[in-house]
């Protein structure tokens, strides 16, 4: 069928022979796995398909994302479920201060120990860095990284204390978004939109036919702003 | 790691560095453009189209892979499913990306009892996929009337008007609401919303976070669901039919559970189909840059339900996909970075079209210099030209691609390729449906009951989408219908059956048509041709 090389491999607890060249998911379609579960973007955004992998002659165990690690002679991979991750029930519009809350919301943050196993993340997050910023206060630089966090659950696999610093991280995201006040310039354009400063201008386009609509768009998008 | 024959083919890409960067590509004229995309782009390609012989567009034009899905019998025995519901809810969501999650929670929050079903585990969709950020018009020196001319521009005229107002003149409203929700969009040192400029933007109009935009809008409103406990959410459930009542109204639909491999109908007051776009049917062979969920499922299950489509023969490629390694094709290479000034170079080192013209523009150029023999072509047999990102370094500074594009330079790093010194070969990906289900500016089509909201509608972007204007589409028009789907929450939705599929299917017969084909796709076969 194809003059491509083959790799024997562990895939999924079984030696398999498969072409060299595909991604992990790749390799378990081919070899017949029907796997929907764990796939998603298929572009490394989107932390549906992480692996645990121990590469030929390696001595520890990696994580990575099975749709792009590709396979290697000798690899041994298994796909990652789902992992379990108590998650916190909160109201932010509720809250004063939501950064100060957080020992409440997530008591377990108190309970790191600061071990590091945590820091798996495919998207290289810090994530011990990040816990150790929660744990002493400084919600603002803990926040940071967070924007990476495509929320795969990893690190939460590995915590020895059962915590979910995934969850942790976006809940520290979504307070971040309440500390500022609503933007100045959105205030005003909504106030603007609000007293009908643009109707003359909508009833105007509303009335013009098609080339007459052209003419119209070509001129405001040319008016100095 | 690029193999050697690469390696000495980018050497022309650095020696020409210095004298490409003194140049000046002159735009192409009102002429020039129409022929180009005459030429090259795959819209304009004939072959790969033909005209529907069935149903509500009759007449028009289409791609042959949804022509194909249309003009056939779907696999799905009608008389295996159960008409019996087992769910009845106010508001039946198909489709948890963007507007599906947006569209449940405006119905919850009525009142309504929600059901989100959805193909794979929720959010896991384009939205979440969606890098380069979304667009509001909340600068000073912007408006709505200009997002409103920039949009209809960009679509060439093709998109309605009253569609496109009703998108800029929310757009404010819905930014607030994620504001409040939690949505942490990117500032300025005033406070204000910081801004970006986009290709064809006549003002900086586009927001963003990071470059994760999506990804963290829908990490925000995933948890805003799960606090509504009226609004009940069926993972890698997807649905294979819609129902319609003895009146024609849509009133539920059939999920087939993955995992029970058994069909679950729900009977509801009201449908909201968000089960966004098609890059996964890969038209005219084109790589995508979509999820693997985004087979057009959209399209199939409502056009047999007698829904109106518009612009469904027109798609977005977009300019930069990813050529090499082979695992990466089509992976989507953020705009931004031709915003800030990369260069594209053909392999003889020249640059061949102004980056900034609009993507339907630089796609075709980049298939017009590979047809002439300028690509480049990688030992995987294909065919593609480069993406000087390093040169970025050179105009805004050393460092600027590690701290503004860390999730690309992860992205090129984990197969050692660094794109502080590297260029990256690209190609055009189909990433966008600019067409789909014809909507209202409540979202509901031409089949009572039926709302469709996202990349699965049409009629709003035209025959091109700019840039951040489907995050935006989504959250307008996800609100609304799913604001109007459930104020229907009153009726009574009748029984549910499959009426409209049967006449559909003796359309089909009539024509002496007998092909039949898995539609919806669901999930498309295996994606690479590698073997
Ligand atoms: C890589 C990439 C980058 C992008 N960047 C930008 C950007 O910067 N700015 C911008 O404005 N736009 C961008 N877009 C476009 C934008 O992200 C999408 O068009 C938009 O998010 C679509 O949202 P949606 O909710 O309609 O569909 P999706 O987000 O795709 O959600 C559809 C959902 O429906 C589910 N589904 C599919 N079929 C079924 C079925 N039969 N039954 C039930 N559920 C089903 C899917 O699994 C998915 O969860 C980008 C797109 C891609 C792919
Ligand atoms: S499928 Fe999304 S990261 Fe692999």
């Amino acid at each position: 069928m194809s003059d491509k090389k083959l790799i024997t491999m562990e895939l999924e607890g079984r030696k398999i022979r498969v072409p060299e060249g595909l991604t992990v998911i790749e390799a378990l379609w081919d070899t017949g796995h029907d796997v929907k579960r764990g796939i998603g973007c298929l572009s490394g955004l989107c932390g549906a398909c992480t692996v645990a992998y121990l590469e030929k002659g390696a001595g520890k165990v990696r994580f990575g994302l099975g749709c792009q690690v590709v396979v290697t002679e000798g690899l041994n991979v298994i796909m990652l479920p789902y992992f379990p991750s108590r998650v916190a029930a909160y109201r932010l519009e509720e809250m004063d201060d939501p950064y100060s809350r957080l020992p409440e919301v997530y008591p377990e943050v108190t309970g790191c120990t600061g071990c590091r196993a945590c820091n798996v993340c495919p998207e290289w997050i810090n994530v011990a860095e990040m816990m150790k910023k929660a744990r002493e206060g400084d919600c603002a630089g803990a926040t940071e990284p967070v924007m990476d966090c495509h929320m795969c659950g990893l690190c939460a696999s590995r915590c020895p204390q059962s915590i979910a610093p995934h969850y942790v991280g976006l809940y520290l995201q979504r307070a971040s978004a309440r500390r500022y006040p609503i933007p100045p310039n959105l205030e005003e354009r909504l106030a603007q939109i609000r007293d009908g400063v643009y109707r003359a201008k909508w009833d105007e386009a509303d009335a013009l036919d098609e080339e007459g609509l052209k003419e119209f768009c070509r001129r405001v998008r040319e008016e100095p702003a | 790691m690029y193999p050697e024959d690469l390696c000495r083919l980018i050497e022309r890409v650095d020696a020409t560095r210095a004298e490409r960067l003194k140049q000046d590509v002159p735009r192409l004229t009102e002429a020039e453009q129409a022929d180009l995309l005459k030429k090259y782009h795959p819209d304009y390609k004939d072959c790969a189209f033909r005209t529907l012989r069935v149903g509500p567009n009759k007449g028009e034009r289409t791609t042959h892979e949804i022509a194909d899905l249309l003009e056939s019998f779907g696999d799905l025995d009608h008389s295996k499913v159960p008409l019996t519901p087992a769910f009845d809810t106010d508001v039946l969501v198909l489709g948890g990306g963007g507007a599906g999650v947006t569209a449940a929670l405006f119905a919850g929050q009525t009142g309504a009892r929600v059901l989100l079903a959805t193909k794979l585990r929720l959010g896991n969709s384009n939205t979440i996929m969606a890098l380069g950020g979304m667009q509001a018009s909340v600068d000073r020196a912007d408006s709505p009337l200009r997002h409103f001319a920039d949009t209809l521009s960009a679509g060439k005229f093709a998109g309605r008007q009253e569609l496109v107002r009703t998108m800029v003149e929310d757009a404010p409203e819905v930014v607030k609401w994620l504001l409040d929700t939690g949505v942490n969009f990117d500032r300025d040192s005033s406070g204000n919303l910081a801004l970006k400029k986009g290709g064809g933007l006549s003002a900086a109009r586009i927001l963003s976070i990071g470059d994760h935009t999506g990804l963290n809008i829908m990490k925000v409103l995933k948890d805003e669901l799960r606090r509504d406990d009226k609004i009940e959410i069926s993972e890698f459930t997807p649905a294979v039919e819609l129902t319609t009542n003895e009146r024609g109204q849509c009133n539920g639909a059939v999920l087939f559970d993955l995992g029970r491999r058994r069909f679950i109908t729900v009977r509801a007051k009201a449908v909201v189909l968000a089960t966004g776009g098609s890059g996964r049917l890969h038209f005219q062979g084109f790589p995508t840059s979509n999820n693997f969920g985004a087979t057009g499922d959209a399209i199939v299950l409502a056009y047999r339900a007698g829904a109106r489509v518009e612009g469904l023969d027109s798609f977005q490629y977009h300019p930069t996909g990813v050529m090499f390694p082979d695992h990466m094709v089509g992976i989507l290479v953020t705009e931004a970075i031709r915003s800030l000034g990369a260069h594209l170079v053909n392999v003889r080192g020249e640059r061949f079209v102004n980056e900034l013209e609009t993507r339907d523009a630089v796609a075709a150029a980049i298939i017009r210099e590979c047809e002439r023999g300028g690509g480049v072509t990688t030992a995987g047999g294909r065919t593609g030209v480069w993406l000087d990102i390093p040169v970025l370094e050179q105009i805004h500074g050393a460092g600027v691609l590690r701290q503004r594009f860390r999730a690309l330079f992860r992205q090129f790093m984990r197969v050692s390729i660094n794109i502080v010194r590297r260029p990256l070969l690209i190609y055009p990906t189909l990433h966008y449906q600019n067409g789909g289900i014809l909507i209202d500016v409540n979202g509901e089509t031409s089949v009572p009951g039926l709302f469709v909201a996202g990349e699965a509608a049409g009629g709003l972007h035209g025959r091109n989408r700019a840039m951040g204007n489907s995050l935006l589409d989504i959250f307008v028009f996800g609100r609304r219908a799913g604001v109007a789907a459930a104020l229907r929450r009153g009726e009574n939705p009748g029984a549910v059956g499959f009426g409209h599929v049967h006449d559909y299917y003796e359309r089909l017969r009539a024509l002496r048509i007998s092909s039949i084909s898995k539609s919806p796709t669901l999930f498309p076969d295996f994606i690479v041709d590698k073997l």
